[in-house]
């Protein structure tokens, strides 16, 4: 089997005793002082997560047109200076990735899921994208939580929400991935003991907890809530649907955005000390359904979870079968956390 | 009270007269991360060896503990409803789960050095 890949942080990661984890072929860091704390440091105060995993195209601005022609999302009329979230979509609507990109006068940063990154590359490739792969050039970390902007004012011009900016050292944007305010900073590996300076008064925290939180902001994480099986209109992400123009799937998703045939997500919370976990079976009176995730809230002491139901239900109430037992929960509409 | 035990299952017990107490081993909160939730028998609950005591939810997964052996319950830990970490703390001192009358004494479990070369 391939070494799997390791970020340019992962001398840092030792030296604080992380525990690792493979994913999409690179060992990263799972936790170190442990999920639920690290979780609470992004809540309460700021962490920072390493995602250097995560794919990082840089894509020519004279490809514009054709990058529009694959993605949900209206970037053509996206200023400079701005970032959006989007979705590749497939012939069939469904989701091929989700993303950010940051557009530059110059360029468009993409930023997609460490596992999608060979896909959208052969997919950008087939689209005759000019683009340049920088994912192993670089390093980019989340700097997270309440108190994440006052700790890198003193080093860098915060930029508005959802907004980007770059110097000689850093690209970055405010975004992020926890429900926190922040900022997700990409850097030159030859630059790397900036970022390390930058980082050496903050938390590190691993992917357990940037697991939990991105739950508990109630945020979609591909494999799971999106899929080549699940539109963007059924995963409850119709606010990204702002392309007018043709692209690759949308016959499917309007007419999805016409009619409620179709499977739905929704957020769940049980009140009884189960977790329901991804590939749980669920019931909402004759729909049937299944958890994408589910996990323990530290903030709402609670277990919650995402659930894909075939159809929209009539009831809140949901039954899960937990290890061959009932277990009640409901439908929440609005966000896990205020 | 005797030397704890370890079963390949990953619970510890000790003996004192004819009373055991269960928890799981360090290695096993080690393997499940935070701990948010445990099920608990009820006193009088009965189990035969092998049968599943005590359900222990962890934000990476879920895992059961066993009994050592046939038993009744006679103590549960009931700070675990509210403080379910004390397990991720102190799993083979404050983060006992139950206390039982023994039934049938089985003392085969392993002792800590063997169990060691097991988990490793």
């Amino acid at each position: 089997m391939d070494q799997p890949n390791l970020s340019p942080l992962h001398e840092l990661h030792l030296t604080n005793s992380a525990k690792f984890i493979e994913f999409a072929g690179w060992n990263m860091p799972f936790s170190y002082s442990g999920t639920i704390k690290e979780h609470n440091y992004v809540r309460n105060d700021v962490g920072y997560f390493d995602v250097s995993h995560m794919g990082r195209l840089k894509i020519d601005n004279d490809s514009i047109d054709s990058l529009s022609s694959l993605i949900c999302s209206d970037i053509k009329n996206l200023k400079h200076g701005k970032a959006l979230y989007s979705i590749f979509t497939n012939e069939n609507g469904c989701a091929l990735d989700d993303v950010i990109f940051w557009k530059f006068p110059n360029y468009i940063l993409l930023i997609c899921n460490a596992i999608n990154t060979e896909k959208i590359i052969t997919h950008l490739t087939n689209t005759n994208i000019k683009f340049e792969d920088i994912t192993k050039q670089t390093a980019l970390v989340a700097v997270q939580g309440p108190n994440a902007i006052e700790k890198l004012g003193s080093i860098l011009s915060i930029p508005e929400s959802f907004s980007c900016l770059e110097n000689d050292i850093y690209t970055y944007a405010r975004t992020g991935y926890t429900g926190e305010d922040g900022l997700e900073i990409m850097v030159n590996i030859k630059n790397l003991e900036n970022l390390l300076n930058l980082l050496s008064n903050i938390q590190p925290c691993g992917l357990g907890s940037r697991d939990t939180l991105r739950l508990e902001a109630s945020l979609p994480l591909y494999g799971f809530e999106l899929s080549e099986d699940i539109t963007p209109v059924e995963a409850g992400l119709k606010w990204t649907i702002t392309n007018d123009e043709n692209y690759l799937g949308s016959k499917k998703i309007t007419e999805q955005l016409k009619n409620s045939d179709h499977k739905v997500l929704k957020k769940f919370i049980i009140d009884s000390r189960n977790i329901a976990r991804t590939g749980t079976k669920v019931t909402s009176k004759a729909l049937s359904g299944i958890v994408t995730s589910g996990n323990y809230s530290p903030i709402l002491k609670k277990s919650i979870g995402f659930v894909l139901l075939e159809s929209m239900p009539d009831t809140d109430l949901l039954e899960f079968e937990i290890r061959g037992n009932l277990v009640e929960g409901k439908i929440i509409k609005k966000r896990f956390l205020k | 009270m005797t030397e704890k035990k370890y079963l390949e299952t990953h619970e510890w017990y000790s003996l004192s007269d004819n009373e055991i107490t269960i928890g799981i081993s360090d290695y096993a909160q080690g393997e499940l991360g935070d701990i948010v939730f445990v099920t608990l028998p009820e006193v009088g609950d009965e189990f035969s060896k092998g049968d599943s005591m005590v359900e222990v939810e962890a934000t990476k997964t879920v895992a059961e503990a066993y009994a050592p052996m046939d038993c009744v319950i006679t103590e549960i830990n009931t700070m675990l409803d509210s403080e379910p970490e004390i397990i991720n703390n102190d799993p083979c001192g404050q983060g006992w789960m139950v206390k039982a009358e023994v039934k049938n004494l089985d003392d085969s479990g392993m002792l800590y050095q063997e169990y060691e070369s097991f988990i490793t």
